[in-house]
């Protein structure tokens, strides 16, 4: 079985690479989980996951007669983790087009996939992850900016054939009345709100120290709405050669 | 709403209403900005925001469109796209008429923290506003901010989502941005080569 989903948000600062590893975390506690770092323009998984001195990114794999993928995958926090590297000129070099045979490759070996897409949806190979996945887990923050670029994630998902998981609000302060704003966002999105994870100072001290948030700080109120996010996401049992034959016959853009 | 004529200090498109408040509040500004939304796509495009400032703190906000003031404004001063935007200085006093309405008034952080979705800009300009005007509504007496649909809210401005939830309750608006980029989507999928992703997953046609 294999699900893929991307984790989007259309605005920048929501904290999508945070929850991209958060949800990995709480949903390998029951799946095979690997997580891949799909913003190849602005690669900061490797520093959340503790990864930014390896030697192979998936740019590497994204070369012509490149690495392959198994030397970019790195078993940390009982996930497979994919980084992709900030060198500039790796990322020029890299082909995107390559990254659907990459997703195809690990789809074969993991039940849930999970894309930290990239934080615009200006070109096509930030676009690329919601279109490869199965359904796109919606990042917000509870103001106009975010509700509304997170409305267009939506909507380019939904014209590519991706449904909505759900959203998820993150940095929520006491102070701003989720309990109204969810529900009317929640008229909007085609999913429900999988969690409301409360701002933290435990995001960044983990962030700081190079460690997933469910790592660093495994008993904060933010890990464990992170994983009431990945209790209410029922990962739906796709067939393998499926997915990976999608993956395959996937449109993919010229350059990035 | 009733504004005197201001001196003209800038006028030009943005495309995110940040560069206004942070030239407002670099500039210490006292006078109001003037929004007008550039994309006829958008329904209520025809109407325009005012925001006035004092001392380069957000103060009031008014919609000439839906003559809506305070919170609910800044919902609909909210665009997709760019906006025209004229900032005029006025000497103080000529606003005083206009600050004393309070149910126009918006709490000095929630422009940049609601409508640009800017923590530090909004924690910067809480700094540089007076201190009756970041107090909670309890210590700061008559000069209380006001709740936007918040009845019985305490807590002065952390406790206010008024424009977020005016956003929300904007269906038609809403509406216009989920339209206005599905039909971006539909262009950009012959652009960047998606056709067959477009077509193959169509309504109705959920990928399984």
């Amino acid at each position: 079985m294999v699900e893929a989903f991307a984790v989007a948000s259309g605005k920048g600062g929501t904290g999508k690479t945070t929850s991209t590893l958060a949800l990995g975390m709480a949903l390998a506690e029951e799946y095979d989980v690997t997580v891949v770092d799909a913003d190849m323009g602005m690669a900061n998984l490797l520093f959340h996951a503790g990864l930014a001195e390896v030697e192979t990114t998936l740019h590497d794999v994204l070369v012509e007669g490149g690495a392959p993928v198994e030397d970019a995958v790195y078993e940390r926090h009982g996930m497979s983790v994919v980084p992709c590297g900030t060198d500039l000129a790796d990322f020029e070099a890299a082909d995107p087009r390559r990254l659907r045979d990459v997703v195809a490759t690990l789809a074969a070996d993991t039940d849930v996939i999970l894309l930290d897409s990239a934080a615009t949806l200006s070109s096509r190979a930030a676009v690329l992850p919601v279109v490869l996945a199965d359904r796109v887990v919606v990042v917000l923050e509870p103001t106009i900016p975010a509700l509304s670029d997170g409305l267009k994630v939506q909507e380019y998902a939904t014209s590519y054939g991706t449904e909505t998981a759900g959203i998820l609000f993150n940095k929520v302060r006491d102070a701003d009345a989720i309990d109204r704003i969810a529900p009317k966002a929640e008229r909007y999105f085609e999913g429900p709100t999988l969690a409301t994870v409360p701002a933290s100072e435990s995001v960044r001290a983990a962030r700081r120290n190079g460690r997933p948030l469910l790592a660093h700080a495994p008993d904060s109120a933010a890990a464990a709405a992170y994983r009431q996010a990945a209790r209410s996401l029922s990962v739906r049992d796709g067939d393998s050669e499926t997915v990976a034959d999608r993956f395959r016959s996937a449109v993919v853009p010229d350059s990035p | 709403m009733k504004l005197p004529e201001g001196q003209l200090v800038r006028s030009r498109v943005v495309s995110d209403p940040r560069t206004v408040l942070v030239d407002a509040l670099d500039r210490e500004l006292t006078g109001y900005a003037v929004f007008e939304p550039q994309d006829a796509l958008l329904l209520d495009a025809s109407g325009r925001g005012v925001l006035t400032f004092r001392a380069g703190v957000p103060t009031v906000a008014y919609h000439t469109g839906t003559e809506r003031g305070g919170p609910p404004a800044l919902a609909d001063l909210a665009a997709a796209g760019p906006y025209q935007l004229d900032l005029y200085a006025l000497p103080p006093a000529d606003l005083t008429r206009v600050h004393d309405q309070a149910e126009f008034r918006v709490p000095p952080g929630m422009p940049a923290e609601r409508l640009v979705g800017d923590q530090a800009l909004a924690a910067r300009t809480r700094e540089a506003a007076p201190s009756e005007r970041s107090m909670g509504s309890a210590s700061a007496g008559t000069r209380a901010e006001p709740v936007a649909g918040q009845p019985g809210s305490d807590n002065g401005e952390d406790s206010q989502v008024g424009a977020v939830e005016a956003f929300l309750d904007d269906e038609e608006k809403i509406e216009a941005i989920r339209d206005q980029a599905r039909s971006e989507a539909q262009d950009r999928a012959e652009e960047w080569g998606f056709e067959d992703v477009a077509s193959r997953d169509g309504p109705g046609d959920p990928r399984s």
